[in-house]
């Protein structure tokens, strides 16, 4: 078994070795980097212990409660020289990140902790976490529960009781009927007050648009009115449903201790839920994990996207891929048909597909400045003069939306498309061709019937490129249509139903904006790799179904075997 | 495989006695060629070929590789227009219209002579839709149209009885065999007057290309056939009248019986003997 270097140097292994390692290091990477964002995104849903302890610094003494988000060594020396008052026994001291929660109490979600001065940490069975609409997670000890300002429970106590398990079956009742009656009330504000409301939009802008065409027929305007009367009718209607719903919404209430000793009373319509992690099984801690999981995928947002769920962006991300996809596919097709079957072959036709190359290379926030200038202002701007005049001077297609940022990324990916298709077209065995024109079929029919279908799988390919292109395209969006939070899906029961003038959600945005822009950096977080996290799972999942159909299409079109 | 062979043998003496009635001055007159001169570019492929092919008959052209008998057979259905350097002078006459007028509609010439090529070419489509193409390129919609023609194709290219029961499943499916006769069931489907073949059976087996040529003998009482083959024998067993080119000359063309067994050119038996090419 002895062979020289030199001899194995030609046996040809070393390269062997060279080209799985170069895998190997590439499936580490995009395994870890998946990892990374799994784990930091999908632990933010588990129910995390609450925990209690005395922390005494500085002579002052005070009990902390909260959840231990991450924990860090620090170099004891460098704490020392911030002026904090450390033993200097051990090179590192551990230092946590705590959320304490109540920002209505404490001015401040979160808060760093010392070990070293954090006593007597227990984890009370009894502390409950309330996660609320406004102001973040609250932690303490329930005190009691009030309907309309009279207490129907008490409990004083800081230990497990019969009494305590009664009291808190009956604020888990209370808040579920709260919960229902939330629910009525936003199906009532956003479906029928807001399809009323879009209405009377509509009639506003019919009735501008019959005085600007000089319509002196007094009809219409007075059917205008009477459908505006019924409106107003029914929209008073459902103004005292909400009105009734808000009174029984507000009627109850708890009271709880936090953690300097102060009973803080809270409305049950502030809170989403209620739980006692420090209570829960493994069983009940799973069900809890999967119910965030849920809610986080569809959910509106809550307090600046740090609470709550994306639905929105996901299904605004969705929407426009495919939307762009519509696009860009008949757009790249033709294009690389007159290319490839029509164009005479030569020094322009090489010039044009050098262009189209370098399209590909162009950044992609240089699209969204055109896509803005070009699309919005230019085009949607002479839309709305020829089409919606009577909306003006508030611009329909002439401000960024769903319809401009499909076109631009359409745009962008066009040349993936004509590339792939080409390609495809220059495959189809030339006596395919010659077989149907012999027939009597002319150029264009050859193409229709027999080329094109052919070429169908290289199309999809790419589709499935510029897909994968367009959804994770950020830079030009910001300029053409995404918005922070946008107020209602560009999909509703409202005629026409897609609203391609609406702005919309987006998963690429919706990171930067949660990771760079939020107000409450820690909380948001998390949020950030499990947005990132499910940005990659709609890509993939857009991408597995357009590979999906470019598979059926190539089983039905196998290529011959010439 | 003997038993094969056998048939083939009586076949062939069949043909021969046929071919021996036969004289060019007798037959109907399909397509004339006059003066055709052809141009790749620079390159002249062919140089002033005169020749009239009769009807209803099987007419073969042989020849070395690349004397131009298949560019002369694609000038007959205007095969040769796609290719962009190629230019043509002279005449070709379908029963007496000038298939190089300006202003003829190829689409509609390629129906009237239709083609068969050196590979089976079926289009990824069912059976029956390969069948169909080219009438629905014609524009018949008619089901019962459409079904009685495919199956009148079939039979006629005698595929009827193996894909009768399959018909629509892929072409692509097929033996390479059984996708020519598609192919030829295709192309007559249309009802051309005429069916040029470039090389038909050069890539199948042997079994497959005597049903060819069985089929050939059997549709030549309906088409006006042109083939063109690498292989003498071939030319021998199928062919009424044979043509021999030479570096895109026409050198001889006659009755193929007397061409085999007594050619008038020196260049014919030299190449019929097997002294080249």
């Amino acid at each position: 078994m002895n062979i020289s270097v030199k001899e194995w140097f030609k046996s040809g292994s070393p390269w062997v070795w060279m080209n799985a390692g170069a895998v190997a290091v590439s499936m580490i990477m995009v395994v870890g980097l998946l990892g990374l964002i799994a784990v930091r995104g999908l632990s933010h849903f588990w129910p995390a212990d609450i925990v209690q302890g005395n922390y005494t610094q500085g002579g002052e003494q005070r009990v902390m409660i909260g959840e231990m988000v991450e924990s860090a060594e620090v170099l004891t020396k460098q704490l020392i020289e911030a002026g904090i008052d450390l033993p200097e026994t051990s090179e590192y001291s551990t230092r946590h990140l705590m959320k304490i929660g109540n920002r209505d109490v404490n001015g401040t979600d979160f808060t760093w902790a010392l070990e070293y001065y954090f006593k007597d940490q227990t984890r009370p069975e009894m502390l409950f976490a309330a996660e609320r609409h406004e102001w973040g997670n609250f932690y303490g000890y329930l005190r009691s529960v009030k309907e309309a300002g009279q207490e129907v429970g008490r409990y004083d106590d800081y230990d497990k009781s019969d009494a305590y398990l009664a009291l808190w079956a009956e604020l888990d009742k209370r808040i579920e009927r709260v919960l229902d009656i939330h629910d009525d009330i936003l199906d009532i504000e956003k479906g029928e007050i807001g399809a009323i409301n879009y209405e009377l939009e509509r009639l506003r802008l019919k009735e501008r648009g019959l005085q600007l065409d000089n319509v002196t027929d007094q009809r219409p305007y007075d059917e205008i009115n009477q459908r505006r009367k019924e409106l107003d009718q029914q929209y008073e209607g459902l103004q005292q449903r909400l009105l009734d719903l808000y009174t029984q919404i507000n009627r109850d209430s708890l009271t709880a201790e936090v953690s300097t000793g102060e009973v803080v009373e809270i409305q049950l319509s502030k809170i989403v839920r209620v739980f006692r992690p420090n209570d829960m099984g493994v069983g009940q801690k799973i069900l809890h994990y999967f119910a965030k999981l849920w809610e986080f995928v569809s959910d509106d947002p809550r307090e600046a996207n740090t609470e709550g769920g994306i639905f929105p962006a996901i299904f605004g991300t969705v929407m426009m891929v495919i939307l762009m996809s519509i696009l860009v596919t008949p757009f790249g097709v033709v294009a690389a048909v007159y290319l490839r079957e029509y164009a005479k072959q030569g020094f322009i036709t090489r010039l044009i597909r050098i262009a189209v190359n370098n399209l590909a290379g162009v950044p992609s926030i240089v699209y969204g400045v055109f896509g803005l200038g070009f699309f919005v202002y230019f085009l949607g701007g002479n839309i709305d003069d020829l089409f919606f005049p009577e909306a003006k001077p508030s611009p329909t297609f002439g401000t960024p939306g769903l319809m401009w940022a499909s076109l631009t990324l359409a745009l962008l990916t066009v040349p993936v498309v004509i590339v792939a298709t080409e390609e495809g077209l220059s495959r189809i065995p030339r006596a395919v061709r010659e077989g149907s024109l012999a027939l009597g079929a002319t150029k264009f029919e050859t193409l229709i019937k027999v080329v094109l279908p052919m070429a169908s799988p290289a199309m999809m390919t790419g589709v499935i490129l510029a897909i994968a292109r367009a959804a994770g395209e950020v830079a030009p969006l910001m300029l053409v249509g995404v918005v922070k939070l946008a107020p209602s899906l560009p999909l509703d029961g409202n005629y026409p139903f897609i609203h391609l003038d609406q702005k919309f959600m987006h998963l690429g945005f919706h990171i930067y904006d949660v990771g760079f822009q939020s107000p409450n950096v820690e909380a948001a977080r998390p949020l950030v790799y499990a947005t990132a996290l499910l940005l990659v799972a709609v890509i993939a999942l857009l991408n597995l179904s357009a590979i999906a159909i470019r598979n059926h299409l190539r089983e039905k079109y196998k290529a011959l075997e010439m | 495989m003997t038993m094969e062979a056998k048939t083939h043998a009586i076949d062939i003496s069949a043909m021969q006695r046929q071919n021996q009635t036969l004289r060019l001055e007798d037959e109907t007159i399909a397509l004339t060629v006059r003066d055709l001169e052809l141009f790749y570019g620079e390159k002249r492929a062919l140089h002033g070929v005169n020749m009239d092919i009769p009807k209803n008959r099987v007419t073969a052209f042989i020849g070395p590789s690349g004397c131009g008998k298949s560019t002369l057979l694609r000038c007959f259905n205007r095969m040769n227009d796609l290719v962009d350097s190629c230019s043509i002078n002279g005449q070709i006459n379908l029963y007496g219209d000038n298939i190089y007028e300006r202003g003829i509609d190829v689409a509609d010439l390629r129906r009237r002579v239709g083609m068969v090529f050196q590979k089976p070419n079926p289009f990824p489509k069912s059976i029956y839709e390969n069948v169909a193409y080219g009438l629905r390129i014609q524009g018949i919609t008619k089901k019962r149209v459409i079904d009685e023609t495919v199956e009148w194709a079939l039979k006629s290219a005698a595929l009827w009885d193996e894909v009768k029961d399959r018909l629509h499943e892929s072409a692509l499916g097929m033996s390479g065999g059984q996708q020519q006769r598609l192919v030829i069931a295709r192309t007559i489907a249309v009802k051309p007057e005429v069916l040029l073949l470039d090389e038909p059976a050069s890539a199948l087996d042997p079994i497959s290309t005597l049903k060819i040529e069985e089929l050939i003998h059997e549709l030549k009482k309906d088409f006006t056939i042109v083939i063109v083959t690498h292989n003498m024998q071939q030319a021998a067993r199928v062919s009424d009248y044979t043509a021999f080119m030479y570096m895109g000359d026409l050198i001889e063309f006659g009755v193929t019986d007397t061409l085999f067994t007594n050619p008038e050119k020196k260049q014919t038996e030299d190449y019929i003997t097997g002294r080249y090419g």
